[in-house]
């Protein structure tokens, strides 16, 4: 683990997952959150997130 | 050019110029350059200090000094390593967070038939009205735009520019180096989508949309007089909800710090390799360098900040920048040139047309008048934009710099060829990549980004 946090695009892809779950779990949960363009992207940025975290060095 | 710079070892554009030619050419390179990137970082800073007055409310100087204080304190503990790692993230978090933007704006104003129905047509061509300068709001015609951006400006960018040129430097062989740039330009290209579409989508909407107008009055408008560098702020405040307007608001403050910090490491490696460690102090450690690199970090942000409040009187921080570009790397660009494809080209030569050629930009801006800006001598000519003023500068001073260094050259002594190996193209080993993949290979690559910029500007004629 402490080996893929030097790696770049490991770094870029939990930033963004974090970012996702910010945004798709406050459209759920917090009123003034519940805009659809705060869920569409944040699917989007989910799905970055979670390709660049898999992506082999 | 890339064979020449990374196989010559030098640390920086400036040293290849003293390897070249001589440490005069390097002097004046390393100082004129110096300047540009403090310019830079400033325009970065205003634009981020702005952007935090008007989303956040705060005080505008503060937010300059908190601005700087950021950007100091990750290129100071981490240096190029951190600017390098820092802009990597920083350009997804621009493309990511900014292009629902796009999106939404562009939906909102009745797609691109909707903004070609409710603008006039010289907004959405790239070419069409560029026979006579009269036709179009930047004031050139095509030969201008064609020379002073697609050649002087734009070659002098992507060959001469340390910030762009240190990036391959850094790279881990020939071949990495040499494809360092022709990547960078694959998202470049796409670019105008996330910058300059918004541009035209809040033109559109501006003038048919009220209930837009009414919301960015008060981020776009200094009295009656537009101010387009707030367009993509007040297209945020219009556009994004609570929460993805927090990330639409970092992802243009990374834009913003990514400019800065890329300019002040350059600025760092510039003064310290160019200036101090080959004028004033010699042969000392390397921490005894690095040291002064982090001082002189410290002190590139404290000019940046100086220059930040000079942004601010430009109603165009773009034309700006463009002029920055067009005083520095115009001439620049017609040294390199001639220095690496013609061998008799002589240090006497190359600093001289540097010279003349920079006061040559001076002097065009000094004679041409564009938005109230220039005509400092005598405003002979005007000039209906800032941005084609700045086309017409760099013209000018590559010109200048171009016929003064043959010149000279011509009648001065050029360098023994034994010195001049590595350097120059008809001296320089040809570099044969054993790359075997197409796709990684420069040439295939350089030759679909043509096709795609000529299938681009063929869309957009």
């Amino acid at each position: 683990m402490q080996e893929r946090l030097n790696q770049l695009s490991f770094v870029i892809g939990l930033f963004f997952i974090l970012v996702s779950i910010v945004l798709v779990v406050g459209y759920f949960f917090v009123e003034q959150l519940s805009h659809n363009i705060n869920l569409y992207t944040g699917i989007g940025v989910g799905i970055f997130g979670i390709f660049m975290v898999r992506l082999k060095a | 050019m890339m064979p020449f710079y990374y196989g010559s070892k030098a640390r920086s554009v400036p040293e290849y110029l003293s390897l070249r030619f001589d440490e005069k050419t390097r002097g004046l390179n390393a100082i004129t350059f110096a300047v540009m990137t403090v310019f830079s970082s400033g325009i970065s800073l205003y634009a981020l200090a702005m952007l935090l007055k008007v989303i956040l409310h705060w005080n505008f100087d503060l937010c300059i000094w908190a601005a700087a204080g950021i950007v100091m304190a990750y290129t100071f503990l981490g240096g190029l390593t951190s600017a390098v790692y820092n802009e990597v993230l920083q350009f997804f978090l621009i493309v990511l967070g900014l292009s629902p933007l796009v999106i939404v704006a562009l939906n909102d104003a009745g797609g691109w038939e909707g903004i070609k129905t409710s603008l006039d047509p010289k907004f959405t061509h790239a070419w069409k009205y560029m026979g006579n300068a009269n036709d179009n709001d930047m004031g050139i015609n095509f030969i201008s735009m064609i020379f002073g951006l697609g050649f002087v400006m734009s070659f002098g960018y992507w060959c001469t520019d340390f910030l762009v040129v240190q990036r391959a430097m850094i790279a881990k062989n020939m071949n990495a180096a040499q494809r360092t740039p022709i990547i960078a330009a694959i998202p470049k290209m796409f670019m105008p989508l996330i910058v300059v579409l918004p541009g035209v989508v809040a033109l559109s909407l501006l003038k048919t949309n009220p209930a837009f107008l009414e919301k960015v009055k008060d981020v776009m408008y200094n009295g009656d007089e537009i101010n387009y560098s707030m367009t993509l702020p007040a297209l945020l405040k219009a556009y994004y909800p609570n929460g993805l307007l927090g990330l639409g608001i970092t992802a243009l403050i990374a834009s913003f710090m990514s400019g800065m910090a890329g300019n002040v490491t350059a600025f760092n490696s510039v003064f310290t390799y160019d200036i101090y460690q080959a004028y004033f102090i010699k042969n000392r450690s390397d921490k005894h360098y690095l040291n002064v690199g982090k001082l002189v970090t410290l002190f590139g942000i404290l000019f940046s900040i100086g220059t930040a409040y000079i942004a601010a009187s430009f109603n165009n921080i773009n034309d700006f920048l463009q002029l920055v570009f067009s005083f520095v790397n115009g001439p620049l660009f017609a040294t390199f040139l001639l220095g690496m494809f013609w061998k008799r080209t002589t240090g006497h030569g190359a600093f001289w047309g540097l010279l003349g050629g920079t006061i040559a930009a001076a002097i065009t801006h000094g004679l041409t008048i564009a938005e109230g800006k220039g005509g400092w001598i005598a405003p002979m000519y005007e000039i209906k934009s800032g941005m084609g003023q700045a086309f017409i500068v760099a013209s000018f001073s590559w010109l200048a710099n171009f016929v003064i260094t043959i010149v000279v050259s011509l009648v001065t002594k050029p360098k023994p060829d034994e010195e001049l190996k590595g350097l120059v193209y008809s001296l320089t080993e040809k570099v044969r990549s054993n790359e075997t993949r197409w796709y990684l290979k420069p040439g295939p690559l350089g030759l679909i980004l043509l096709i795609i910029t000529i299938l681009l500007n063929i869309l957009l004629f």
